[in-house]
């Protein structure tokens, strides 16, 4: 064959590949029935013989590099893995999600432990020294509380504003814990600790002005499903970290990439329970509205059942390790 | 194919395709268009708000708190999910994407899913690290396959798409009267075709001067081509 010259094997070959440019373009529109289908699957298959030919006997000419990328295209779309649809969405949700989460409990545990160590720190440095205020607790927080209120008694602005930047808030945590995982988790470490940091320091700095209960209060009715969130994403961080650090006898690039298809699946798992909660803390926990018994039952009832959902969904079920 | 860093697939037919690698410049122009149009978008419903304001402003509050709720979640969620909505859908493309010609693809050649496209969406913060994609862009300038460090945690890969023409092995063989001398190899044949591709735009005299050259590489009889008319046949004959 090598002895045919490249125009003729060109002009006797063009027609096939045209034919298959064409093929996949009806693919990708979604308009071929069933006899082309095959004849797709036969013209991939001879583009790729006549491939192989042009690779070994004209490198490097235009009608390889043609070809090359026609049987690119062909490949990915012939051996693309079925569209995700709304089956797979619900079985994401019914299985994916909590199997994984099971799965890496360790990691979401580590977190809430950095976030609980946090808290402890915060807290305990403010309740021993007061004076110490200045350096955790930002000045508007002070302010109120200077005055014995709760800034979340008084917030102007309609619920639905304050959710949305709550909502806003609370995503760029939980991005950001997992995204910094990238930084061989110390990001991730970071920020978990400075939250909780942070909401221990507010919390003493609310006991000592006499407040605290009331925080307590606002905290109640989304804060066990939110914090849950936030160790989640924290958690899924951690596991970039560690595929980073720990990577064992595989490269790191492998490791990496395994470990974030996973650790994915957990931050895409939280996002509508980020959404729902962050409704829940616009609307129902500021203010007076609603009464405090109530917000703490509601927001037991959430913590208990996103649990139960997390520890028990999808259990026994094809995918459990 | 030695132009440029490549992805090699390999594939079930035992070929193996190597598709060029996408590089900074390309994506960094895919990235601006597609800022651009997030950025006209929130534009143009800005202009449309302060044009319109008052009856606007009306129509938003009388809309329920859940229906606010949700216009503004959706706004927010725009910046978020388009990049990845767009991916998915649209075989790894976003629009800015689309109109470079470049395509993400995971790493043995088959489409992004949502999860290899969310890894490298939610990852972009840590590229933009400390401003600019600053990290991004010493990830791609280092690594072979010009990755970021999205696409490394994702296991995909930004691919060029250019379009490559046939036409050059389009000129009709008919026998001319020139002669010739040995047979040429396959570079040659390319270096040929290139020329003869171009043959009807390049003026007289370049056209002459560049067709001696190659009839000399080759080794042909240079005495007859003198002229357009012959240079004409030279080439026939060589191409066919």
């Amino acid at each position: 064959m090598s002895t045919e010259a490249l125009p003729a094997f060109v002009a006797r070959r063009r027609p096939d590949w045209e034919r298959l440019t064409a093929l996949l373009d009806g693919l990708d529109a979604r308009r071929l029935r069933a006899a082309e289908l095959t004849e797709l699957d036969r013209c991939y298959r001879r583009a790729a013989a006549d491939l192989a030919r042009l690779q070994s006997f004209y490198a490097g000419t235009d009608a390889h590099r043609f070809l090359n990328q026609l049987c690119g295209r062909a490949y990915g779309r012939i051996y693309a893995r079925p569209p995700d649809r709304l089956a797979a969405l619900r079985r994401f949700f019914a299985r994916d999600f909590p199997q994984t989460l099971r799965d890496e409990l360790a990691f979401v545990g580590a977190a809430a432990g950095l976030v609980a160590l946090g808290v402890a720190v915060g807290f305990s440095t403010l309740w021993v020294q007061p004076h110490l205020a200045g350096l955790f607790v930002p000045d508007a927080i002070q302010r109120y509380v200077a005055e014995h209120r709760l800034w979340t008694d008084s917030l102007e602005l309609p619920p639905s504003q304050i959710a949305t930047q709550i909502l806003t808030n609370n995503l760029q945590v939980a991005v950001a814990a997992f995204a910094l995982g990238l930084t061989f988790g110390l990001g991730t470490v970071i920020v978990l600790l400075n939250n909780g940091v942070f909401l221990g320091a507010t919390l003493a700095h609310c006991f000592n002005g006499g407040v605290g209960k009331g925080l307590l209060i606002f905290m109640s009715a989304h804060g066990v499903v939110e914090l849950s969130v936030i160790f989640i994403c924290g958690g899924a961080g951690l596991m970039l970290g560690q595929a980073l650090v720990v990577a064992r006898e595989r490269p790191r690039s492998e490791v990496l990439r395994e470990r974030a298809g996973r650790a994915v699946r957990l931050v895409l798992g939280c996002a509508p329970f980020l959404a729902a909660i962050g409704v829940v803390e616009g609307f129902v926990s500021p203010g007076h509205r609603v009464p405090a018994l109530l917000k703490v039952l509601l927001g037991a009832c959430l913590g208990a059942g996103f649990w139960l959902y997390l520890l028990r969904a999808g259990r026994g079920q094809p995918g459990e390790r | 194919m030695s132009d440029g860093p490549q992805l090699e697939v390999a594939t079930p037919e035992r070929v193996g395709l190597s598709l060029p690698v996408a590089g900074l410049g390309y994506r960094s122009l895919a990235y601006a268009v597609d800022v651009a149009l997030i950025l006209s978008f929130w534009v143009i419903l800005y202009f449309l708000y302060a044009l319109t304001g008052p009856d606007v402003a009306r129509v938003v509050t009388g809309l329920s708190t859940f229906a606010r709720i949700a216009a503004v979640l959706g706004f927010f969620f725009f910046q978020w999910v388009y990049w990845t909505a767009a991916e998915v859908l649209w075989r790894g493309q976003t629009p800015g994407k689309r109109l470079l010609k470049i395509r993400v693809v995971r790493s043995d050649g088959a489409p992004v899913g949502v999860f290899e496209s969310a890894v490298r969406n939610l990852l972009r913060i840590v590229d933009f690290l400390p401003f600019a994609y600053g990290i991004g862009v010493v990830a791609m300038l280092v690594d072979p396959q010009h990755r970021r460090l999205g696409d490394l945690a994702a296991g995909t890969v930004a691919l060029r798409e250019d379009e490559i023409g046939l036409q050059k092995y389009d000129l009709a063989p008919t026998a001319g009267p020139i002669a010739i001398g040995r047979a040429l190899s396959a570079a040659e044949h390319e270096l040929l075709r290139s020329y003869a591709s171009r043959f009807e735009w390049l003026d007289a005299a370049p056209r002459l001067k560049l067709g001696r050259a190659l009839a000399t590489r080759f080794g042909d009889d240079l005495t007859a081509l003198t002229d357009d008319a012959a240079l004409r046949a030279w080439v026939t004959r060589r191409t066919a």
